[in-house]
């Protein structure tokens, strides 16, 4: 049967890639559509428990400045709160939270269904409509066809999944959900490459069978950070504890004299895991001469005694995940309340997506996610993003938004994948990010925002929020520019300048030992008015970083240079010599649209960019 | 990332590489006429040919002609300043050398011509022969490159970047990985790891021969003692009559220097005293400057005459040589055994491992061996862009080594990290050059690889 009501963008799944990409589109006006196979699961966090992190929070803070879901939920659902790498400087400080599942799964939930545009429908999705290279919808279990010249999928580990304990398999996208092996199966005989990952989780603990006194406690941070730069200290619910443990040798006893039955190590998993995030039998056997691991034990939320404990993913039977759970201080007496696991499933290779993540193969078929190779909430929730709003501007006939590496740590993250590829899932740090200085959280919105109030994905509120930081930055701005300090006054004095002569407020600024927070004393600024520590703060790096962000600025100039040179679709590259038979294979498949992108693909040199631009030229002006 | 249409200010030798009566230095881009007009201490006039001295600091460095083609009448459509001095490699390397202490960079093989094309200076015709051009010069580039980076040079750069990298693993997994229980340098540790860093180039650039090669050409001792043939073996390396040749022992007491081309390797020959006792003041003094220069030198050419030699009597003068040599500024390998005199009577059987080669300056015979050897001896291949290349990795270096001590300036600032972070990137961006770029992916894989990460 064909659904009655025609739509603009169907997106199909309900994690964190799917609700930030059907929101999106949402927001921007055009007729959307979620498809999930269970409304209950939307904005589910199957792994751990927490959102943020370094780079992750970068992230956040992104689909935070374009009116995203993923910070608003955080900062509803967040129950310990943290500012990572405090000491180091604001380009790589990071907030992480831990978050309530229930808590957060309402939020995203509410969102959306308080989101105007955005209809939800909860059913399997079978196959994908298609008419020549173009997509037109999709096909549900019971034979539901729904229209629209826009899909993105979203469909996480769901797509083929396989769940590993021991030696035991049973087809899984999450334990307790189903796969979609049909979807899996359809997509599998389209024309995109496919491989095989795998990730893994930690058997989960019931917290009343924990000895916490025996622990190491770890506080939230006071004062407490928000995640969203709308969001307010108030709306976070009540605040809990994480605490620390250790495995010790007797857990990497068992572990050894288990190793070959575990998954992994048997070889019954041909998928690739993260090296970032290793399986306990994993680290215990690379990193042999470690005698303790360090275990984070995280709350899964207020109302459950059911807890987290990162750093033991593991795919060894659950005999043995039990023995080796026990020998940990403080859970001599545990009791394990889910059993962990590793789950393979299918990704498709990135490669085969263009900037705006639409598939190569055909039209009007977006991904985002982990069916991209991704790991992480934050990573699926920043390519839903993009892809949502580039359903919706196709829709609407506007060009794709296709955000450069130095404007958003999202465009990193979508240069890499679609260049390179990926061959474990791809995590985001900020050492991926050679303009790290520009891509902080603290300037996500200044970056961001207005883009995306010409892209009308901007509401009212974060609209007038952010035009108030502007203007107060612009005025404080004028103010240490136009203030002098002078020697031996009391500024100076609260300053502890020691000046010889007068200086702008600016200047003192610049020295390192002159801190935002130190000026906020000494020029009597409110502490508790965060708008204008904030405003403070901006200042100071844009101040401090100055030098090193002029620097980059001439980098990136030379970029846009190239970026305004544009490959003709049809240049032949097997005609030009002078290019390696590697370089002209690459070239060809990937086809670069600019000569900024071709600089981008691995092995090119200086010499083959100018022979490409010479040919680019010629053939353009035939 | 990979660049290309700069404008900014490039430099080369325009003339065909060698000895020639005139060497074009050419510059282009923004700047050139000011850098120029540094170097000549005159203002330069629009196409009209000045003649000036070519000056950097207090260093007299040639006399030419300067002309200054304002953009976009000039060859490159940019601005152009061409120094017309006296051919040969070494005094244009100078030159060189000044103008990147000013602001330049080399050129890259063809960007004269690539800039020529993009700014409209060359047709469409043109524009194939162009890429085919940047096409064989770059791979011939590529190949001198390759070539450069053999024995200790190369040692001494894969020990600085991995020295580097070790560095950036221990910064980049601080900043990335803090929340993990993993053993990070402390400041101090990376304090120490920079002061390292900063000796390891600072002894590459200024000690290996590379450094000094481009400046003065590698330096050849001629010892050996007296009557031995030494002055006419230099002659006939020269091919003319550069130092006086008699057969009084003793008659060249000071040293002697020339500067010489050897198929296109600049060579600074040093013909020194005869290594012997004397009681005469002068050639003592001589003696004792003999010894000096052996110790600096690139190559010893220990010059010893067929005629009655004995493989014993080698042994001892290598022996001999050594035993002075008590600060071991050179290793023995740079000491080739030179048996002249080879007409005048059969050379003893030398053992394999004795660097030796037998020749007579008289007639001539096995020079061109010699020339072949000591091209080997500093790894020199017999091509034009050789040259470049090695001045291109000392650009790297330089590059880099600003970047090392902009980083131990943030660092005892106490800058944040990942400032510090952001000099030692473009440390290792410059390095690049020499040996490829070492990509984010490759540095998180080491840090993977060398601390247990994972939650």
């Amino acid at each position: 049967m064909r659904y009655p009501e025609q739509f603009d963008v169907i997106v199909i799944g309900g994690g964190h890639a799917g609700t930030e990409a059907a929101a999106a589109a949402a927001r921007m006006g055009v007729r959307t559509l979620l498809l999930t196979q269970n409304i209950e699961t939307i904005g589910q966090m199957s792994c751990n428990p927490a959102i943020g992190g370094i780079g992750k929070s970068h992230l956040v803070a992104e689909i935070d400045a374009l009116d995203g879901v993923m910070g608003r939920a955080t900062d509803q659902a967040g129950i310990h709160f943290r500012v990572l790498n405090s000491s180091k400087g604001p380009a790589v400080r990071a907030i992480r939270a831990q978050a309530d599942r229930a808590l957060y799964r309402n939020a995203v939930r509410r969102i959306l269904e308080n989101q105007p545009g955005l209809k939800i429908f909860q059913q399997s999705v079978v196959d994908l409509l298609v008419e020549g290279d173009r997509v037109v919808g999709c096909k549900t279990q019971m034979g539901l066809d729904f229209y629209a010249p826009c899909v993105v999928l979203t469909t996480g580990t769901f797509l083929d999944g396989k769940i590993h304990i021991g030696d035991e398999q049973q087809p899984g996208g999450r334990a307790g959900d189903a796969p979609s092996s049909l979807l899996a199966q359809r997509l599998r005989a389209l024309p995109f490459r496919v491989g095989r990952l795998k990730t893994g989780t930690p058997p989960r603990i019931d917290g009343r069978t924990v000895a916490f006194t025996e622990l190491e406690q770890q506080p939230g941070d006071n004062p407490r950070p928000v995640m969203s730069s709308i969001g307010q200290r108030s709306e976070h619910p009540q605040q809990t504890e994480c605490h620390i443990t250790y495995t010790n040798d007797s857990t990497h006893q068992i572990i050894r004299e288990n190793l070959h039955r575990s998954a992994m190590f048997s070889g019954a998993i041909e998928g690739v895991g993260p090296r970032y995030c290793p399986s306990i039998e994993d680290k215990v056997v690379r990193f042999a001469d470690k005698t303790q691991h360090q275990i984070f034990i995280e709350p899964e939320g207020l109302t459950t005694t059911e807890l987290y404990p990162n750093g033991i993913s593991t795919s060894l039977p659950f005999d043995v995940q039990l023995a080796f759970v026990r020998t940990m201080r403080g859970f001599e007496q545990a009791h394990i309340s889910r059993p962990g696991y590793a789950i393979e499933y299918d990704y498709f290779d990135p490669r085969d997506l263009t900037y705006s993540l639409q598939t190569k193969a055909l039209e009007g078929l977006f991904f985002a996610g982990q069916i991209n190779g991704t790991t992480g909430y934050e990573e699926a929730g920043a390519q839903g993003l993009l892809a949502g709003i580039n359903a919706a501007r196709k829709v609407q006939g506007e060009s794709f938004w296709e955000p450069r590496r130095d404007e958003a740590y999202i465009g990193v993250l979508v240069d890499d994948l679609i260049n390179l590829g990926t061959t474990e899932p791809y995590r985001m740090f900020t050492s991926r990010a050679e303009f790290r200085l520009r891509l902080r959280q603290d300037n996500a919105d200044q970056r961001l925002t207005p883009l995306g109030v010409d892209m009308g994905l901007v509401g009212a509120q974060r609209r007038a929020h952010y035009e108030e930081k502007m203007g107060q930055l612009q005025a404080l701005k004028l103010k240490f520019a136009g203030e002098c300090v002078m020697p031996g006054s009391d500024l100076d004095g609260a300053l502890e300048l020691k000046l010889r002569k007068e200086t702008t407020l600016l200047d003192a600024l610049r020295r390192p030992e002159v801190t935002a927070d130190r000026v906020a004393v000494a020029l009597s600024i409110d502490t508790q008015n965060e708008l204008a520590v904030n405003v403070l703060r901006q200042l100071e790096v844009e101040t401090k970083y100055a030098g090193y962000i002029k620097r980059q600025d001439d980098e990136i100039a030379k970029i846009r240079r190239h970026e305004a040179m544009q490959i003709p679709a049809e240049l032949d590259y097997s005609s030009i010599d002078g290019l390696s038979n590697e370089l002209r294979q690459k070239l060809d498949q990937q086809r670069p649209e600019s000569l900024a992108r071709a600089a981008r693909i691995q092995g090119m040199t200086p010499a083959a960019l100018s022979i490409l631009l010479i040919h680019a030229k010629k053939v353009a002006s035939i | 990332m990979t660049q290309v249409l700069d404008q900014d200010l490039i430099c080369a030798i325009a003339t065909p590489p060698g000895q020639g009566g005139i060497g074009i230095v050419r510059l282009s881009g923004v700047g050139a006429k000011q850098v120029a007009e540094t170097i000549c201490e005159r203002k330069l006039v629009a196409r009209s040919a000045v003649y000036c001295q070519f000056v950097h600091g207090s260093e007299h460095l040639d006399d030419g002609i300067a002309l200054w083609f304002p953009e976009p009448q000039s060859f490159t459509g940019e601005e152009v300043v061409e120094l017309q001095g006296h051919g040969g490699p070494v005094v244009q390397q100078r030159i060189i050398n000044a103008l990147c202490g000013l602001g330049a960079r080399l050129a890259r093989p063809g960007e004269f011509s690539e800039r020529a094309f993009h700014n409209g200076k060359l047709d469409l015709a043109q524009a194939e022969g162009v890429a085919d051009l940047i096409a064989s010069t770059s791979e011939a580039a590529a190949r001198a490159a390759l070539n450069t980076l053999r024995g200790d040079f190369s040692n001494k750069v894969n020990v600085l970047i991995e020295e580097l990298t070790r560095l950036r693993v221990q910064v980049e997994a601080a900043i990335d990985f803090p929340d993990e229980e993993i053993e990070i340098l402390e400041q101090a540790g990376v304090v120490n790891a920079l002061g390292s860093l900063d000796k390891i180039l600072t002894n590459i650039i200024a000690s290996a021969n590379q450094g000094r090669l481009l400046s003065n050409g590698v330096q050849v001792a001629l010892i050996g003692a007296p009557n031995v043939g030494k002055s006419s073996l230099l002659n006939a390396l020269a091919g003319e009559d550069a130092a006086i040749v008699t057969d009084i022992p003793g008659t060249t007491r000071d040293l002697l220097k020339i500067d010489l081309l050897v198929n296109n390797l600049p060579i600074r020959l040093i013909d020194t005293a005869g290594l012997r006792d004397s009681s005469d003041a002068v050639e003592q003094q001589g003696v004792a400057r003999a010894r000096a220069q052996i110790a600096q030198a690139d190559i010893v050419l220990l010059v010893m005459a067929a005629p009655d030699l004995s493989v014993a009597a080698v042994s001892q003068q290598l022996a001999d040589l050594k035993a002075e040599d008590q600060e071991e500024q050179f290793s023995s390998a740079r000491v080739l055994v030179v048996v002249n005199k080879a007409d005048l009577a059969l050379p003893p059987d030398l053992p394999e491992e004795v660097n030796h080669i037998t020749v007579s300056a008289l007639t001539g015979a096995g020079i061109d061996q010699l020339k072949t050897k000591l091209h080997e001896f500093v790894g020199f291949a017999d091509e034009s862009t050789e040259f470049s290349a090695r001045a291109r990795h000392v650009d790297a270096l330089k590059a880099s080594a600003d970047q090392v001590a902009a980083a131990q300036l943030a660092l005892h600032d106490g800058l944040a990290a990942e400032l510090v972070a952001e000099e030692l990137a473009l440390a290792q961006h410059y390095l690049g050059s020499i040996t490829g770029d070492i990509s984010a992916d490759d540095l998180l894989g080491r840090i993977f690889s060398e601390f247990c990460i994972g939650k």
